[in-house]
């Protein structure tokens, strides 16, 4: 294949044509530069000196053209899953449960993935019980502990607004995959042992907010009482 | 001459021939035609999806909003953030007063779709391919909280396709072009001519491809469970990810451990056996199972078939032209 393919793409130039020295010397060094810039991001995550200083060099032009990510498709480890859980107080007084994502809210599946990268992301926050000097902190890009918190809060006010509500809980769940140990033994896989739950804290609806009479419950159904 | 100095001058000089024979070799521009076709229609999808719920993501309310985002610009030795290059027009259109921004955010979201549909179906190509990569970063600038693996592929692919010739085949403006030839000469349109460019934004998209299975791949064994041959399991039986019963697999370690170190041996060193001509067909057949295996097993479609998409600027435009043909 790459016999024809170069066969092909060679059109007998041997010598190469269609382009002059000039042009080529300049795209030659347009090439290099954009490579390096593509090797910056991954080089950099988790941190090295080669990768660093790449990062340092390039960084407008990585940030800009979006290319600050290390490609760790699944890795180092592929770990627990994550998912919101919430509370939702009303303004007539019952309660509101939810999940983040919720299969049968969420579809098609790509719209549901989006919803689950959410809780992935805010699981992958720093919070203020995280060690400044854990190096995985930069490796994840991020700046300083207690970021989690100020998105937590975000999310906590989509919900606030989307439904409605007065006061909500935030819990982000973690579910543990079981070694295959575990399953042989007769463990399955959505076992509730498995789950295990942080609260995020309750959040109150801002004061600056439009009173809660005139919103507009918003809408699906609630899932339970 | 000694010895050494004639080989340095051998090497320089073959060096330079193999650049310019790498980069600068006039090409069909089939393949990267086809990229912009498939390319085309994965952008248009993944941002259609969007539709369904606007102001969840981009709204006043937002999930992520304008005041958390600011907690992750990146900060300077004083603690103090400093310039961020991250751009995103839905910035500007998020900045304006109600109910300009919602309706901007409207009309941004659907210029979008319709560049995206422009590109895949090829008409005004070459314009669409840039105006999609602005747009694909866009996108995803402001929606870091929501970013996986699919939002690069998706701006890799975008990346490339406005430095050549993107509708040279497969496009309304082929066929544009070739309507106009017919009504001032009579006679058909002349075969698409090679191109430089062509050849250069398919060569930029494999380098890329190799540093991404590259870095996947060594990102991989920074971790315990790829090593140990356990890391497919934790994939497989994560219930956000797998499509069908997987219990079985906890009887069969060494089936599971196999096809864990199969993946990864393969992202390792596909940036070096993918250049082999005897083994190129291998390498891609390989590409075929793995990633229809995260589009259907893991039910990350989108992501599989981008990633499919873009193995394909290790496919000739010779043998893209054949199949089609039949």
């Amino acid at each position: 294949m790459q016999q024809t393919a170069d066969k092909n793409r060679g059109h007998n130039a041997t010598v190469p044509r269609g382009w002059g020295l000039p042009v080529r010397a300049v795209v030659s060094l347009l090439i290099v530069a954009h490579l390096l810039a593509v090797l910056a991001g991954p080089l950099s995550m988790p941190p090295s000196v080669l990768g660093n200083t790449l990062g340092r060099l390039f960084r407008p032009y990585v940030e800009a053209a979006y290319l600050d990510h290390a490609y760790k498709f699944f890795g180092p480890d592929p770990g627990p899953s994550h998912h919101l859980r919430y509370e939702m107080e009303m303004p007539d007084g019952s309660l509101r449960e939810g999940t983040v994502p919720d299969a049968g809210e969420h579809w098609p599946r790509l719209w549901y993935h989006r919803h689950f990268v959410l809780c992935e992301f805010l699981n992958a926050l720093p919070h203020a019980d995280d060690d400044l000097n854990d190096p995985r902190l930069f490796a994840r890009r991020l700046p300083f502990p207690g970021v989690q918190r100020d998105f937590a809060r975000s999310y906590a006010r989509h919900l606030l607004d989307q439904y409605g509500g007065k006061r909500v809980t935030l819990y982000l769940v973690e579910h543990v995959i079981p070694s295959t140990e575990y399953v042989r033994q007769g463990v399955k896989l959505d076992d509730p042992r498995l789950d295990s739950e942080t609260r995020l804290g309750p959040f109150s609806r801002p004061r600056a907010w439009r009173p809660l009479d005139a919103a507009a419950p918003a809408a699906p159904p609630e899932r339970s009482p | 001459m000694n010895v050494l100095t004639r080989y340095l001058r051998d090497l320089a000089v073959d060096a330079v021939r193999g650049w310019n024979q790498f980069w600068f070799t006039p090409a069909d521009p089939a393949t990267l035609a086809m990229i912009r076709l498939l390319a085309g229609l994965l952008l248009l999808y993944t941002h259609a999806i969007w539709t369904l719920g606007l102001d969840d993501f981009f709204g006043e309310h937002s999930w992520a909003n304008r005041a958390a985002m600011q907690t992750l610009a990146p900060r300077g030795l004083d603690d103090q953030p400093t310039t961020s290059y991250a751009w995103s027009y839905f910035w500007w259109i998020d900045s304006l007063p109600a109910p300009w921004s919602h309706r901007m955010l409207w009309a941004a979201h659907v210029a979008a779709l319709a560049v995206f549909t422009l590109l895949a179906l090829g008409l005004f190509s070459r314009t669409a391919a840039v105006l999609a990569y602005l747009a694909a970063v866009s996108y995803v600038h402001r929606l870091r909280a929501t970013e996986f693996g699919l939002d690069q592929v998706n701006c890799m692919l975008a990346m490339y396709l406005w430095i050549g010739p993107c509708g040279g085949a497969w496009s309304l403006d082929r066929l544009w072009a070739g309507w106009r030839h017919g009504r001032r000469t009579g006679q058909t349109l002349p075969a698409v001519q090679p191109s430089v460019a062509a050849n250069l934004a398919v060569r930029l998209l494999q380098l890329h491809l190799c540093v991404v299975y590259l870095f996947s791949a060594l990102g991989k064994l920074q971790g315990v469970s790829w090593w140990s041959g356990q890391a497919l399991w934790y994939v497989l039986a994560n219930p956000e990810f797998h499509a069908f019963p997987v219990e079985w697999l906890a009887r069969w370690p060494v089936l599971t451990a196999l096809l864990t170190q199969i993946v990864l041996y393969w992202e390792l060193f596909f940036c070096v056996l993918i250049w082999s001509p005897r083994l190129r067909p291998l390498v891609l057949a390989m590409a075929v199972p793995l990633h229809l295996g995260i589009a259907f097993g893991l039910r990350i479609l989108p992501f599989g078939l981008g990633m499919l998409i873009a193995c394909l600027a290790f496919v000739s435009p010779e043998l893209i032209r054949r199949v089609l043909k039949r």
